[in-house]
């Protein structure tokens, strides 16, 4: 078996998803949820904080490149089994599941797609977007505070940022015991502890992401 | 005390090669002390004097070792969730007038040989590339000369108790054979007559399934579900271990 069937074996296309999924959650999802807290305590806080930021050019691009790369090998390698998976139980007719199969797990690929969507969208609203200048300690910064207070001005808009976030829980919530398990780390079917807390920080994060824009539109 | 039930089958008949379809049968008189098996067996008696071809299923020990036996029943593997292959699946868990829908185990790795048979080769060919320890060891040696944690000795027993009935398979919403190779894995890994090979073993193995067209496990442990046997999830993350620990390692 060379390295390129191992790493294009089943196994080892379990192995770089639940990699490349973990490389996004630890360095970015929940560096990215710590900072957008910031957003609750006011505009100051929240200005220095994207003003700090931007002058960390090394290491923002750095983790920017990071997450090219561990986006590009997640989906391409995540549609791969996804179509593989399709295609190798595609002649049923009865088949039902058990009545514990989880909603997460059944609908890892359409939240999987559902968080693409929203990574494009959410770039074009936040980065790739008009911000005006204000002075931050002294220097000129961007006021992405009042960026942020004006783009959920809309309840449309706020409603489709909720409904992604339910759609990040629902990925986080199989994907994090799950890439335990790939890792060869036991997760139990029933009773596990480490499920349970899958849920919860799935749960959690949605929740303090979805908190942001709710929170804008009542300001 | 056993009754008589009445039902309606309705029973996936194919030719290999040809289009399948669903029929339509009435299993009458049914004695509820019977075995799934044993009806089908009754039925087929009757199909037989109106002169219609009867279903083929496979078959052999009926008593829930031999890994033969099989189907989908009302859309479940082996027809129901309660560790018992479809052998010893009595009619009593069935209800007078009830209509059971009848399917062979499906997988794109299982093609259909006829009506509810299906190629199970696919699962003999992963065991041909290693599930097995390839030295002549002889007789059975003195029990204490290789002494072996009971731990070790229970876990590798559970993992050996699969039967290969391809459930795993056919409840996989992938049609993946995890489950299956990862038993076969496991019991060699657990006990040292299997460390030589273990390396080798497990990466043969896994290739074979991967080239067999079986899909990707995406652990939602369906296969644990309906394993008749109770194989356990925590052999998949044993099999995911050797995997890594076999392409890290030098080989």
């Amino acid at each position: 078996m060379s390295i390129k069937t191992s790493i294009l074996s089943s196994i080892g296309q379990k192995l770089l998803l639940a990699t490349s999924g973990l490389i996004m959650f630890l360095m970015f999802l929940i560096p990215h949820m710590g900072g957008n807290i910031l957003f609750l305590f006011g505009p100051e806080l929240f200005n220095s904080y994207a003003h700090h930021l931007h002058k960390l050019v090394p290491i923002v691009i750095g983790i920017e490149v990071l997450m090219l790369i561990s986006i590009t090998v997640h989906m391409i390698i995540g549609i791969r089994v996804a179509l593989a998976n399709k295609k190798a139980a595609s002649t049923r007719h009865s088949q039902k599941s058990s009545a514990k199969r989880s909603f997460a797990a059944r609908m890892m690929p359409v939240s999987g797609l559902m968080i693409f969507i929203f990574i494009i969208k959410h770039l074009l609203d936040f980065t790739f977007t008009q911000k005006n200048q204000v002075y931050i300690h002294d220097e000129i910064g961007y006021d992405v505070y009042e960026m942020v207070l004006y783009r959920f001005q809309d309840p449309v808009h706020v409603a489709f940022y909720i409904l992604f976030m339910i759609a990040v829980g629902f990925h986080l919530s199989h994907a994090l015991q799950s890439a335990l398990q790939t890792y060869g780390i036991y997760v139990p079917r029933e009773g596990s502890k480490i499920k349970i807390a899958s849920a919860v920080i799935a749960t959690l994060m949605a929740a303090t992401f979805a908190i942001i824009p709710i929170t804008a539109f009542i300001r | 005390m056993s009754e008589k039930i009445n039902l309606t089958l309705k029973v996936w008949r194919q030719n290999r090669g040809e289009e399948g379809r669903f029929e339509t049968y009435e299993a009458k008189g049914i004695d509820t002390a019977a075995s799934f098996l044993e009806m089908l067996d009754v039925v087929n008696d009757e199909l037989t004097l109106k002169g219609v071809e009867p279903i083929a299923f496979e078959h052999d020990c009926r008593e829930g070792i031999c890994g033969c036996c099989g189907s989908l029943v009302n859309g479940k593997t082996h027809g129901s969730h309660d560790r018992t292959t479809l052998c010893q699946l009595h009619m009593r868990h069935f209800k007078d007038g009830q209509e059971l829908v009848i399917e062979p185990f499906r997988a794109n790795a299982f093609p259909v040989l006829k009506d509810l048979i299906v190629d199970r080769s696919g699962l003999d060919e992963i065991i041909t590339e290693g599930g097995y320890v390839a030295v002549k060891t002889g007789n059975a040696p003195e029990a204490s000369t290789t002494p072996i944690k009971k731990e070790l000795a229970e876990a590798a027993m559970d993992a050996a108790e699969c039967i290969g009935c391809g459930a795993c398979v056919a409840a996989c919403p992938n049609g993946s054979a995890m489950l299956f190779t990862a038993a076969k894995v496991s019991q060699y890994a657990l006990l040292p007559q299997g460390h030589p090979e273990r390396t080798k073993r497990v990466k043969n193995m896994v290739s074979k399934m991967d080239e067999l067209g079986f899909g990707n496990c995406s652990n939602e442990y369906e296969c644990a579900v309906a394993c008749p046997k109770g194989i356990d999830v925590v052999n998949i993350a044993r099999l995911n271990r050797e995997f890594i620990k076999a392409n890290l390692g030098k080989s």
